[in-house]
């Protein structure tokens, strides 16, 4: 219980931090409107093929905007010498990490679940017929991308190029998720039930989850520590 | 591109020069040795050499067949996937100035990119159903393989022994 608190108080923390200052969360939401915008510019937004790769764009803004947010996530600790205060405090580093992945989730998923109607609005994509189902990949999706982008943020944060080497780190380890994600979430904005067919996805996505955040957890003390 | 002599055989070499970085990484996580690193860094540039060398393999053969440098296959898909998450690891290399942190890193990552490999190959099996991953040996593919893996062995040896000069040299 204590490791709960523990993740809850650096959760909270970040949270406060971020709602004082909104610099992260109104640079990934005004990030997001604009790449909306820019695939207006590359193809008929209201065609019927817009709907057939409409998986596909929501989750590049929700990757390239979340990447915004997470960059943040150790970078706002340097100033001042946070993170080395932070790293000398007496919590494992796995809560420190935990606590910063779960604020980074409420975040990223904040700013998909603000962008989400838009895009709806804009390319005229009723997304809506099976919400629940498309919240559930939301959060699976959101999770591994908050988990892996996470760990990039620590592993880039006092290195050179730290804004560059965030999304080079993420996307090609996250290209199953976002694989699953895009492939459900095209499934589910036209209409269709999660079926037998797509339930692989679902797994898929379930297991890089898994997988990514007992490995991160396990491996979190070399990253902060080196 | 089934009959291909080289692909597979650059392939499996590349896969066990990922298990070789795998199992250094792993080597350096538990006890700081930096041989283990050494060994990691030079079975990373293997496998990143025969990975390119399989790429562009791939697109030839797809050029000569059907006049197209490039199609999104699973096997194209996953070879280029991986190789991004490897090229990334000697990147992370290039970005830390303290050795020790530089070392540990690249491990942590290591381990990261071999644990997606398995998860990158499925996925793109699953994305490309109708070009799913075949293994059709041939006995002049096994020897390519026992030749490469020859090559690349001999490769990581070197790559070692210039590493452990360069210590000697700033030692000295």
């Amino acid at each position: 219980m204590r490791f709960f608190h523990q993740v809850g108080v650096i959760a909270a923390k970040d949270l406060r931090a971020e709602l004082r200052t909104k610099e992260a969360i109104n640079s990934s939401l005004a990030f997001a409107l604009v790449i909306l915008l820019m695939f207006s510019f590359a193809f008929d937004p209201l065609a019927d093929t817009t709907r057939e790769i409409s998986g596909g764009l929501l989750w590049i803004v929700f990757a390239f905007a979340g990447t915004l947010v997470l960059n943040r996530s150790f970078a706002r600790e340097l100033p001042n010498d946070c993170l080395d205060g932070l790293i000398a405090a007496p919590l494992p580093g796995a809560a420190l990490f935990l606590g910063k992945v779960c604020a980074n989730f409420l975040l990223v998923l904040g700013v998909q679940l603000v962008s989400l109607p838009v895009f709806g609005i804009f390319y005229n994509v009723p997304w809506t017929r099976q919400f629940p189902q498309l919240l559930l990949v939301m959060v699976l999706g959101t999770w591994g991308l908050t988990v892996v982008g996470t760990v990039s943020s620590a592993l880039t944060v006092n290195i050179r190029l730290r804004e560059l080497m965030l999304p080079m780190l993420t996307y090609p380890i996250l290209f199953p998720a976002l694989l699953g994600a895009m492939q459900l979430t095209a499934t589910l904005v036209a209409g269709n039930p999660i079926g037998p067919g797509e339930a692989g996805w679902l797994k898929m996505i379930v297991g890089f989850d898994v997988i990514y955040t007992a490995v991160s957890l396990a491996l979190v003390d070399t990253i902060l520590v080196g | 591109m089934g009959r291909d002599l080289y692909y597979m055989p650059l392939g499996a070499t590349a896969a066990l020069a990922a298990v070789a970085a795998l199992v250094a990484s792993i080597g350096y996580l538990r006890t700081r040795n930096p041989r283990f690193d050494a060994l990691a860094r030079a079975a990373t540039g293997t496998l990143l050499a025969c990975l390119a060398v399989a790429i562009l393999d791939g697109c030839f053969v797809l050029h000569i067949a059907s006049g197209r440098w490039w199609t999104w296959d699973a096997r194209l898909t996953a070879a280029l996937v991986c190789w991004l998450l490897f090229a990334i690891c000697l990147m992370l290399r290039q970005g830390a100035d303290d050795p020790s942190r530089r070392a540990a890193f690249a491990a942590v990552w290591t381990v990261f990119a071999c644990l997606d490999v398995p998860l990158v190959v499925a996925t793109a099996a699953w994305w490309k159903p109708g070009a799913a991953l075949r293994i059709e040996w041939t006995w002049p593919q096994f020897w390519a393989l026992a030749a490469m893996a020859l090559v690349a062995g001999r490769l990581i040896a070197r790559l070692m022994r210039r590493w452990a000069r360069s210590q000697l040299e700033r030692a000295g």
